[in-house]
């Protein structure tokens, strides 16, 4: 039985474990790269070790460092967090071998739902419903994608087979523009996972992006905690999650059967630990299995907003070998919560990353409302790891609450050093078809914009113009007022003496 | 001192009386400004109204944002603003645009030649950064010089990538 646990991780996620492992006793490692020497991460936890260079590459991918370091400094678990090495079946495989105990799902469970292909084709002899494409095909090569292509049929997704996030995903509209499509989302996704291989997937147009997450333990309960709508994406990356989805709202008995069928699929693979199975929805309510996130997610904390549910937690008894604590008559949604991811994207500028020391920060608080986030004023936001600042969580009674609190929690909070998204947020809360729970995966892509989402607001030029014009104004005084230093009210001399009493 | 400031195309005449009082179109009102520890983050308080804004200095003015809105405006006092009256015309439109990175990354792709025509908005070079590829665009219609970067490049910041003239 462990109770010291190495975080495999950085950012947001590395300091939410550490605040979980806190609160269970539990002593903490931080690795981090030389980018991060300042991060939160490294500060909190009890013990910080460095991996190496900056690119995750030679840092937060280097497994056997990892290991290497677990074993020195006695930390007999691992926490991977999401992303980097935390969907990696020989990972997994290697913490086990070398006697750590890997907070996730067994080696197996990741490779079977980590090849989608696979993952699709072990769902679907469990009698849950997916999307047409290559499944249980494996890595084709380009000229067998291209000639299966048109099977499947235009629209389609070119995604990468050890993806997620939106990485080494291309949508494609016909056969001409398939190959160099191709091309680049083979390159994206070697660089983003070391695995350049693709498959391919029939595009559901109008589809909602919903997902339920999973907790098993190692004695077989399995148990869904809700779904969580995801739909609000902007290049396959999600901006926005909420739960419940206003799309499922109080249908408790649909909820129920794709829940059902998420255990289902989850089952299907012997799953333990905590992970998601996401779900296209189509406007008449059909569902398909789209894939099997094997880890705990950016999102969990609008499920644990509306169950109580502490996941991570939970994660960390379930590793520990305890029978989970709920049973499915347990599980009651309350409320509801929204989650905003805070990007270090300019919301102006075709939302371009930006990167820069954070100056200044004013998070926001009180009632309902939570910030998960790795950075304060004084960190830099490097290019090599991605942009998500912090995540503002809120919580309310009814969605027209959580909406009306989201609103209050983003005009308090202040980032001062790099452009992010919240003014986009601020838009996307007053937008008519957002408070409506009318959206679809490609609303923000399709039928959003800061200009026209700006349109319906009272707009307030003249008190912009005094406020440019003051900041202006000081400007041009303090110029003046530097050139002329030297002009004091009062004789130099004097001066000299009141300088030379204060020192004494 | 008095300024004319433009917000799209309206003007505003604004007059600093003195510390605590201003002149906007000719209406006095009260005002109290701050700005939050030293940050670009202003507090204005107007006839008891109170705003709350962050305040950036960009090549084409001020970007004001104030209650999830983006306001570019230009600031110019009487004297400027005469002063360009007598030059006559827009130099905006003249000169030459560096395409600069944004920040440091790896030049995935250059979309243009030397010498070709491109349009406003039209996509110049694909930078990757924080693990994402982004399209920098043309900034105004014009010819390609200068070329400084080919693909596999990696470039610092501010970085000049090439010249639409």
């Amino acid at each position: 039985m462990f109770n010291k646990v190495l975080i495999a991780n950085r950012g947001e996620i590395a300091v939410r474990i550490i605040r979980a492992c806190r609160e269970l006793g539990m002593r903490t490692v931080a690795v981090y790269s030389e980018a991060d020497r300042q991060g939160l991460h490294v500060r909190y936890a009890d013990e910080a070790y460095l991996l190496g260079p900056a690119p995750s590459r030679e840092s937060y991918l280097r497994g056997d460092k990892i290991i290497d370091i677990a074993r020195k400094c006695g930390a007999k678990a691992i926490h991977p967090g999401y992303g980097f090495l935390a969907e990696r079946a020989d990972f997994a495989q290697d913490c086990l071998d070398a006697g750590l105990a890997f907070i996730g799902p067994k080696p197996s469970s990741i490779a079977a739902m980590g090849d989608k292909a696979v993952a699709r084709a072990t769902v679907a002899k469990a009698g849950v419903p997916v999307v047409p494409g290559t499944e249980g095909e494996g890595g084709l090569s380009d000229e067998e994608l291209l000639s299966v292509a048109p099977e499947i049929g235009f629209p389609l997704l070119v995604k990468a087979t050890a993806g997620g996030g939106g990485k080494g995903m291309r949508e494609v509209h016909n056969l001409e523009e398939m190959h160099s499509l191709l091309h680049s989302a083979r390159r994206e996704a070697e660089a983003s996972f070391g695995d350049g291989n693709v498959y391919l997937e029939k595009l559901v147009e109008g589809a909602r992006h919903i997902e339920f997450q999973i907790l098993a333990d190692s004695h077989g309960n399995v148990i869904h905690l809700g779904e969580r709508e995801c739909s609000l994406q902007r290049r396959h990356q999600k901006l926005l999650e909420e739960s419940p989805s206003p799309f499922i709202s109080d249908d408790d008995e649909i909820r129920q059967q794709m829940g059902s069928v998420a255990v289902r699929a989850a089952q299907a693979v012997g799953y333990v630990n905590t992970g998601t199975i996401e779900f296209l929805v189509d406007k008449d309510k059909n569902y398909y299995f789209l894939e099997m996130n094997t880890r705990l997610q950016v999102e969990h904390p609008v499920t644990e907003m509306v169950t109580g549910v502490d996941i991570v937690k939970e994660q960390i008894r379930i590793a520990r070998g305890r029978q989970l604590r709920y049973t499915q008559e347990n599980i009651n949604l309350n409320g509801w919560a929204i989650e905003c991811r805070i990007n270090a994207e300019d919301a102006y500028n075709n939302f371009l990353p930006s990167t820069g020391q954070i100056s200044h920060s004013l998070l926001p608080t009180g009632p309902g409302v939570r910030v998960d986030t790795g950075v304060y004023p004084g960190f830099e936001i490097s290019p090599y790891y991605d942009s998500l600042i912090s995540k503002l969580i809120v919580w309310g009674e009814t969605r027209a609450e959580a909406i009306l609190r989201m609103r209050r929690a983003l005009e308090e909070y202040k980032i001062v050093g790099v452009r992010t998204n919240i003014p986009f947020h601020q838009n996307l809360m007053d937008s008519h078809r957002f408070m409506g729970g009318q959206f679809d995966t490609r609303f923000v892509e399709e039928r959003f914009s800061m200009e026209a989402a700006e349109e319906g607001k009272t707009p307030r030029p003249e008190i912009a113009a005094i406020i440019a014009t003051l900041v202006a104004h000081q400007q041009t005084q303090r110029a003046a007022h530097i050139i002329q230093r030297g002009e004091r009210d009062t004789s130099n001399w004097k001066w000299i003496s009141r300088w030379e009493r204060m020192q004494r | 001192m008095k300024y004319v400031t433009a917000i799209g195309e309206r003007e505003y005449i604004i007059e600093i009386v003195d510390e605590r009082h201003i002149l906007l179109d000719g209406a006095l009102f009260e005002v109290d400004f701050n700005t939050v520890s030293g940050q670009p983050v202003y507090s204005l308080l107007l006839d008891g109204q109170s705003y709350e804004s962050f305040v950036y200095s960009g090549e084409e003015g001020w970007q004001v944002l104030l209650h999830g809105m983006l306001y570019l405006a230009s600031v110019e006092d009487e004297r400027e603003k005469r002063l360009r009256a007598a030059a006559g015309g827009n130099i905006i439109e003249r000169g030459e645009v560096h395409l600069r990175a944004p920040m440091p990354g790896l030049v995935i792709a250059v979309l243009v030649n030397e010498g070709q025509s491109v349009d406003k908005g039209e996509v110049l070079v694909i930078l990757e950064s924080m693990k994402m590829q982004n399209e920098l665009k043309s900034p105004r219609p014009g010819t390609i010089a200068r070329m400084r970067v080919r693909s596999g490049d990696s470039v610092e910041q501010r970085q000049t990538l090439l010249s639409v003239v």
